[in-house]
């Protein structure tokens, strides 16, 4: 197995589009643990910690940009991301330990879309877009668009996640990651990721999505519609949970049964709202 | 000699002081040396191949192209290793399997290669055929008479006990004491259930690993994590068919054991990869391959009745207990008669009946487990008497109090309490959780939460089997201990050294401690059974008196008065009391042993544990049982409170608040018996709400630390208040008793009972995962 830094993004494509078993290795935190696993067998690892366009947080007009190589732990702690970005910023607060948030980054926990990570729901609530660049050029793919199924986005073979791009809008919205799991720094089994904002008691926009409730962030735009408008009263936002609770696709596993993930859905959405109230 | 009068002097002040850890800063700066950290000159790396079935028979294996690897030199299988079948109380297993497999993960050939990589790669290239047969993984189907039968040849292994008739049983013991048939009568309240306990995997921080290497003359040494050299040695030199007198067994730095490296781990198959190379060999387990091929505690049912009166007397108890002892019997012919002695708690039941089996099943080999057979069934004695409690309308702690074990009644089977302390106990942790209030419903629960409060009592014991120590004067008046005792992470180098310098009147770093070395160290059964201060800290104080009075002796002579006259002056000075002048530093005495009169002064002390008394044959029927529980040790009691808060959305449990009282006859280092306190706590935490080694069809579905949840820091509760009972036994150094697995009884009934003062629901099957609280939670409801 090759090991290769390139220190521009350009060369880094290059180098992924002529292999077709070439990985990109960010912080390491899950494709190291693969490796050990014997689950994947690469046979190049291109290095992106030299990429400087990939790394931290800006702030450019109607977005928050996140690059693809930003840790966990400065994701985490960067009072920047209010407002919508703040959901995002709670779900890197919770992730797996120190450590992990130490060497892990967004870029690499989103391509790796373990639909039990705290990401992927957290940017579908806070309607991310996830920028893809390739050897053509960059393109702008929707969080809702990009999550498919388990471990699979809709990145191609030859692209690099360059980017997460957060909106600011709407100003005045609160976010929450409201994760529930056996211990503290486990997967969830059950995450409601939340984006609300409240109006003289009205709820003027609300976005949400359930994480480790299927193959991928289960994302309503009914439920969305259902919320936005509404008092946000219990009778609403138990019909909420109960179409998510219907649209959830859960596995069975150690963390717990489907049936039982699914019957937490509408308690815990209750909670996410009354958090935010 | 001067013993009687130097015993009557006060305790040195270093026997309670918490001095940190001896090992502590090598610990801390990453300096200690672990087995793993060892490497010898030319060494191989090995690993295992772990079968793919529960239970299968081998048709062939065909290691042809794993040989052929470069980088290989030597792949072993059954076939290859000589039938030298070892176990403790029944010889029952073999090194690698021989032409059957037993479990998912039961080791089937080995290989070493000049790296770890090599060597893995070789176990894909080793191509195996079996014949599926179906597993066994339920532990009463185990009993059932169409069974498939797991060891078509189990009586004819050698075996120290008689074996039941049930072809899947490894033991079966029944005691039983009163009459348990007709006291059902005289009971107003009678509760019935049935408690499923799970198997816990002991998570030492260091997985399982051993260097062996043989020496011209084919002497084996090994370096190993074990909880025991002279266990290690003994049996690796039974697999290997050679004299104890060929294999020695060094412990580095352990990283932990909880009774998972009591008697044999890798060891022998490590020595037998030496062997068959002629080289070095480390073999250490990565984390997967340590839970799955490694050991456990026993999972099981326990069915139990208990009937009471109305004014809260207890009456009568049924108790039939099935533990899981998987493929191999290892320490299960002691474990589930340790449960049924157990079952009875620490209080008054005069009709009693119990009977305790331990079953072959297609799963992981159980053993020791901090606690043995008691915290299973202590889980379920400590949540029956919550719901008796209920009904009967009482309080659970003064149900308790009203039935504890007073110093004049007897343990079960007739048994001589030492020390009656179960009282103090209940009231002590009474009084500092503050019960009452809560009980009643004290504070408000977090929004979405409800708040519960619950405890448990119970005993343990605190002694075992046989312990040696040899204290040396050395020539500057400093000294050296070599008693054998492996520390696994407990503290018990500390406690050892702070034994000596306390009875000697030396500075810490005035004594040595000896690692364990079976070449030069005296016999030590292991670390086990909470006995390393009192068993084994009872030999080092009695060789430190022995040169005490060696000391005494050439100091009389020396300064021309009675030994009765003499006395220990802190940093190694032997004087005349009252007579601030009149003294010798210890250099002085070793000078004149060494080269002028006496010969060189070592202390020397061996002894075994051996109870006041048996179990009574007259009082009770005894049916079945091996050594254990008849002498293993003194008693030990204690009671624990758990403060908890249940999620009424997840079900989800958070223990708040734990105070636990133990009865520790002396504490000889104060923050050292807290930390064993809060370790036990906080690792039963783990058995009572989230660890489980789960199976499909026999094969292990959770053999990592990310799918097996142990809880972290931020899962603990904020405040564990160990509240320590100081009532010296006469029989101990300084008067002090091992408290490291008592910790361990109560934590799991004491969570489940305040779950149920929460909630009102009854978990009746641990880990109490948030889903099983959240059913529990429903079906309270629905029955409402």
């Amino acid at each position: 197995m090759k090991y290769i830094e390139p220190a521009s993004l350009p060369e880094a494509l290059e180098i992924l589009s002529a292999d077709d078993e070439a990985r990109c290795l960010a912080g390491g935190a899950t494709l190291v643990a693969m490796l050990n696993a014997d689950l994947v067998e690469p046979s190049t690892l291109i290095g992106l910690r030299r990429i400087d366009e990939l790394a931290g947080i800006s702030v450019s007009g109607d977005h928050i940009r996140i690059g693809a190589t930003t840790t966990h732990a400065q994701i985490a702690g960067d009072d920047r991301l209010t407002g919508n970005a703040a959901v995002v910023r709670d779900a890197a607060r919770q992730i797996a330990h120190s450590a992990i948030r130490n060497m892990g980054t967004i870029g690499g926990a989103v391509c790796h879309a373990d639909p039990n990570a705290d990401f992927p729901g957290a940017l579908v609530a806070a309607n991310a877009v996830l920028e893809a660049a390739g050897q053509s050029g960059r393109r702008q793919i929707p969080a809702d668009e990009f999550f498919l199924d388990y471990l699979e986005t809709s990145l191609e073979e030859d692209e690099i996640l360059s980017a997460v791009m957060v909106p600011v809008e709407p100003v005045g919205a609160r976010g929450r990651h409201l994760k529930f799991s056996r211990t503290h720094g486990d997967y969830a089994t059950i995450s409601i990721s939340l984006v609300l904002a409240i109006n003289s008691g009205a709820c003027s926009h609300a976005r949400v999505a359930v994480g480790s409730a299927g193959p991928a962030p289960v994302h309503l735009a009914e439920v969305d519609a259902l919320l936005t408008g509404s008092d946000l009263s219990g009778e609403t936002i138990k019909q909420a949970g109960q179409k998510l609770m219907e649209a959830a696709d859960p596995v069975d596993d150690v963390r717990g049964s489907a049936e039982y993930r699914r019957m937490i859905i509408p308690g815990l959405l209750q909670r996410a709202v009354d958090e935010l109230r | 000699m001067s013993t009687n009068m130097a015993e009557n002097q006060q305790i040195n002040p270093i026997i309670g002081a918490s001095v940190p850890r001896i090992e502590g800063p090598e610990k801390a700066t990453g300096r200690a040396v672990y087995t793993d950290d060892i490497t010898r000159p030319g060494m191989l790396h090995a690993a295992l191949l772990g079968s793919h079935y529960p239970h299968a028979r081998i048709l062939s294996i065909d290691t042809s192209r794993a040989k052929a690897l470069p980088g290989v030199k030597a792949v072993l299988t059954g076939a290859d290793l000589p039938l030298n079948y070892i176990g403790m109380f029944i010889k029952d297993q073999l090194p690698l399997a021989r032409d059957k497999v037993c479990y998912s993960g039961e080791p089937v050939a080995a290989v070493a290669a000049v790296d770890l990589a090599t060597a893995r790669q070789a176990l894909r290239l080793i191509e195996m055929e079996y014949e599926e047969l179906e597993p066994v993984t339920d532990v009463e189907e185990a009993l059932e008479p169409d069974a498939p039968v797991i060891h078509e040849k189990r009586d004819e292994y050698p075996t120290m006990y008689e074996l039941p008739e049930e072809p899947n049983a490894i033991c079966f013991t029944e005691f039983m004491e009163g009459d348990p048939n007709t006291a059902w009568d005289k009971c107003d309240a009678i509760v019935e259930d049935e408690y499923l306990v799970p198997a816990q995997y002991h998570m030492y921080m260091e997985p399982s690993s051993t260097v062996a290497e043989v020496d011209g003359s084919g002497k084996v040494t090994l370096w190993s994590s074990t909880q025991g050299v002279a266990r290690s040695q003994m049996y690796t030199a039974l697999a290997l068919g050679l004299p104890m007198s060929k294999v020695r067994v060094i412990a580095p730095r352990i990283g932990g054991g909880f009774g998972g490296k009591c008697e044999f781990t890798n060891q022998p198959i490590t020595a037998l990869l030496a062997q068959a190379t002629g080289r070095p060999v480390k073999l250490t387990f990565s984390r997967e391959d340590d839970m799955t091929m490694m050991k456990r505690r026993h999972g099981g049912k326990i069915y139990m009745k208990t009937g009471a009166k109305k004014d809260g007397t207890l009456v009568a108890r049924d108790c039939r207990i099935i533990l899981d002892g998987g493929a191999y019997a290892d320490e299960s012919p002691e474990v589930s008669p340790v449960a049924a002695f157990f079952s009875q708690g620490p209080y008054r039941i005069p009709n009693m009946r119990v009977e305790a089996w331990s079953v072959y099943t297609n799963l992981s080999r159980a053993s020791a487990f901090r606690g043995f057979g008691n915290p299973q069934a202590t889980f379920a004695s400590e949540s029956q008497l919550d719901d008796l409690a209920d009904q009967l309308g009482m309080d659970p702690l003064e149900l308790r109090l009203n039935n504890a074990l007073e110093q004049d009644d007897k343990f079960f089977c007739g048994k001589t309490i030492e020390k009656a302390t179960m009282r103090a106990c209940l009231e002590k942790v009474r009084d500092a959780s503050g019960w009452a209030a809560k009980r009643s419903g004290g504070r408000p629960a977090a929004p979405g939460k409800k708040r519960g409060i619950g405890m448990a009592g119970m005993s343990h014991i605190s002694g075992l089997a046989g312990a040696g120590a040899n204290v040396l004067l050395n020539e500057d008046g400093s000294v050296t201990l070599n008693c054998g005792a492996v520390d696994i992470g407990q503290g018990s180098d500390t406690i050892f050294t702070q034994i000596v310098a306390g009875a000697l009147a030396l500075d810490m770093d005035q004594v040595n401690f000896a690692a364990p070395d079976t070449d030069s160290s005296p016999y030590q059964f292991q670390t086990s059974a909470s006995r390393n201060t009192y068993t084994i800290g009872r030999a080092v104080k009695k060789a430190s008196d022995d040169v005490r009075d060696q000391i005494y002796r050439h100091a009389g002579e020396i300064l021309e008065c009675d030994t009765n006259d003499l006395e220990l002056r802190q940093g190694g000075v032997v004087g005349v009391k009252g007579v601030p002048d009149a003294a010798l530093p210890f250099i002085a005495i070793a000078g004149r042993a060494l080269w002028q009169e006496g010969g060189p002064i070592m202390g020397t002390h061996n002894w075994l544990y051996t109870p006041q008394d048996r179990m009574d044959p007259k009082r009770m029927l005894l049916r079945g049982f091996a050594l254990m529980p008849d002498g293993i040790g003194i008693f030990t009691f204690g009671a624990q409170v758990a403060e908890v808060e249940v999620d009424e959305v997840t079900g989800q449990v958070e223990v708040l608040e734990y105070w636990a009282a133990h009865d520790v006859g002396k504490a000889i280092n104060k923050t050292s018996v807290e930390g064993q306190i809060e370790g036990g706590i906080v690792q039963m935490l783990g058995y009572a709400l989230t660890e489980e080694m789960l199976w499909d069809n026999g094969r292990m579905i959770n053999p990592t630390m990310m799918d097996y949840k142990i809880p972290g820091m931020a899962d603990a509760p904020y405040k564990i208040h160990s509240l320590l009972i100081e009532e010296a036994e006469e029989s101990a150094p300084f008067g002090a008793k091992g408290v490291g697995e008592i910790c361990a009884v109560g934590p799991a009934p004491a969570i489940a009972n305040a779950i149920k003062n929460a909630v009102g629901a009854r978990v009746a099957q641990i880990p109490a995962t948030p889903e099983r609280v959240l059913t529990a939670m429903q079906s309270a409801d629905d029955a409402d």
